[in-house]
């Protein structure tokens, strides 16, 4: 590999790999806090045995928010 | 070609939706003789013995095996070391016997199965190559100091320098240094092992969920122990949140410590099982249609995902390292300009609430 390749588009180019990894990472984040918080509602729900599905609904608003905030905050954080 | 690349790895960083109905179809159309949904799994999964082919028929024919270690620990009998040969075609010996690749005691009591599985074995045998591999390295390194790179070693120095200067340089700053052995580490470990998964006859490894899971608790214990005070700052008393919305706060907070790692863990699995399950299911038409006429189109896409899992191999391992770096950046910044530009500015003390 030759040291003297064109440095800047280089960078360029990995930056875009980079931000892409990143975003596509958040969404899986997104994806994991929903499916963490739904889970840990079905499972308070089925201890408990509710009639109506409290924990699940509140925890699945409670993980929307989450992730919201989460991603709000992952993408205006400038790097 | 950079626009194809970047189309290409959106798809490829979320295949599992789109790839797992895939298995559930060859699952559904199930048939007497040849059952592909047990075939994936089986594939897909761990065993106690090393199976590579089966030659004629599937009950008189000869099965190409290499039987392992058997390691169960029973609190009543102790330890029993046996080979695996030993429980085949659904046999029990010494009281135990193997129920759907499941250690079990015959009268139903406790077994704590440490057994070198086909796993075990395989991350075994890779760990060899990789100390063989970086060792060569290395001391191509202490050979040539100052010198060009020479043999396998200059196949790696620019795969180890872009981990350096475009991972961990730019994600987790000045002190990037002392977590290059793990980046590195990890790295080179899910690559080799995701390309090792795809040889035929291999173990899935990477695709194993308990492999990603140790990884990915790896990567939690090292942020926490690496965390600074403004990281728990920012978690605890968030800069520019108003007091009263805390409790709040602090749980959403948590849960972004436990979920990234999480969310590590679920991806490269998901991906690597995936991409295994797609291929199988592409060779498995060929036996469901009883056809040979099926089998050119069948073989063109499954050679077409075994290469792009060649490429979703490095991929992969780029993507845990990136975030892995990513993560840990986030827990040794110091400087506090970008708090959503709420709190206090460069050089001042984090914001408290107000």
């Amino acid at each position: 590999m030759p040291a003297d390749a064109p440095p800047p588009p280089k960078s360029n180019d990995s930056d875009r790999l980079r931000s892409f990894a990143k975003y596509s990472g958040l969404g899986f984040q997104m994806l994991a806090i929903i499916g963490l918080c739904t889970w840990g509602g079905l499972k308070l729900d089925a201890y408990f045995q509710n009639k109506n599905p409290w924990y699940t609904i509140g925890l699945m608003v409670f993980g929307l928010l989450a992730a919201t905030y989460q991603i709000i905050r992952a993408v205006s954080r400038n790097e | 070609m950079k626009r194809l690349l970047i189309a290409l790895f959106c798809i490829l960083t979320l295949p599992v939706f789109a790839n797992e109905p895939a298995a559930t179809t060859a699952e559904a159309t199930d048939q007497e003789a040849f059952n592909p949904g047990e075939m994936i799994l089986h594939h897909i999964g761990d065993s106690h013995e090393w199976h590579f082919a089966t030659l004629g028929n599937a009950e008189h024919g000869t099965h190409v095996t290499i039987p392992l270690p058997v390691i169960a620990y029973q609190p009543a009998k102790g330890l029993s070391v046996f080979s695996s040969s030993k429980l085949a075609h659904g046999q029990a010996y010494n009281g135990l016997k193997l129920e759907h690749e499941h250690l079990m005691a015959e009268d139903g009591s406790k077994v704590y199965d440490f057994s070198i599985t086909k796993n075990t074995a395989s991350l075994i045998l890779s760990a060899v190559l990789l100390l063989l591999v970086f060792t060569a390295v290395a001391s191509g390194y202490k050979k040539n100091h100052g010198k060009a790179p020479k043999g396998v070693q200059s196949f790696f120095e620019p795969i180890i320098l872009f981990i350096r200067d475009e991972v961990a340089k730019k994600s987790i700053g000045p002190k990037y240094e002392r977590y290059m052995p793990y980046l590195l580490t990890v790295f080179f470990f899910i690559w080799f092992n995701n390309l090792l998964g795809l040889m035929p006859g291999a173990a899935n490894l990477t695709g194993n969920i308990a492999v990603t899971f140790t990884l990915a608790v790896l990567t939690l214990i090292i942020t926490l122990a690496s965390s600074n005070k403004y990281y728990w700052a920012h978690i605890f008393a968030t800069p520019g949140v108003p007091k009263a919305l805390l409790p709040i706060m602090i749980p959403v907070e948590l849960i972004g410590i436990v979920v990234k790692p999480f969310s590590l863990m679920v991806r490269l699995f998901a991906n690597i099982t995936a991409g295994h399950i797609v291929i199988l299911s592409f060779i498995s038409l060929i036996f469901i249609f009883k056809s040979a006429a099926l089998a050119p189109v069948s073989l063109a896409f499954g050679l077409f995902i075994n290469v792009l899992e060649l490429l979703v191999a490095i991929l992969q391992a780029y993507i845990f390292t990136l975030l892995t770096a990513m993560y840990i950046g986030g827990a040794v910044e110091t400087h506090h300009d970008a708090d959503l530009q709420m709190g206090g500015g460069n050089g001042v003390e984090p914001a408290h609430a107000h």
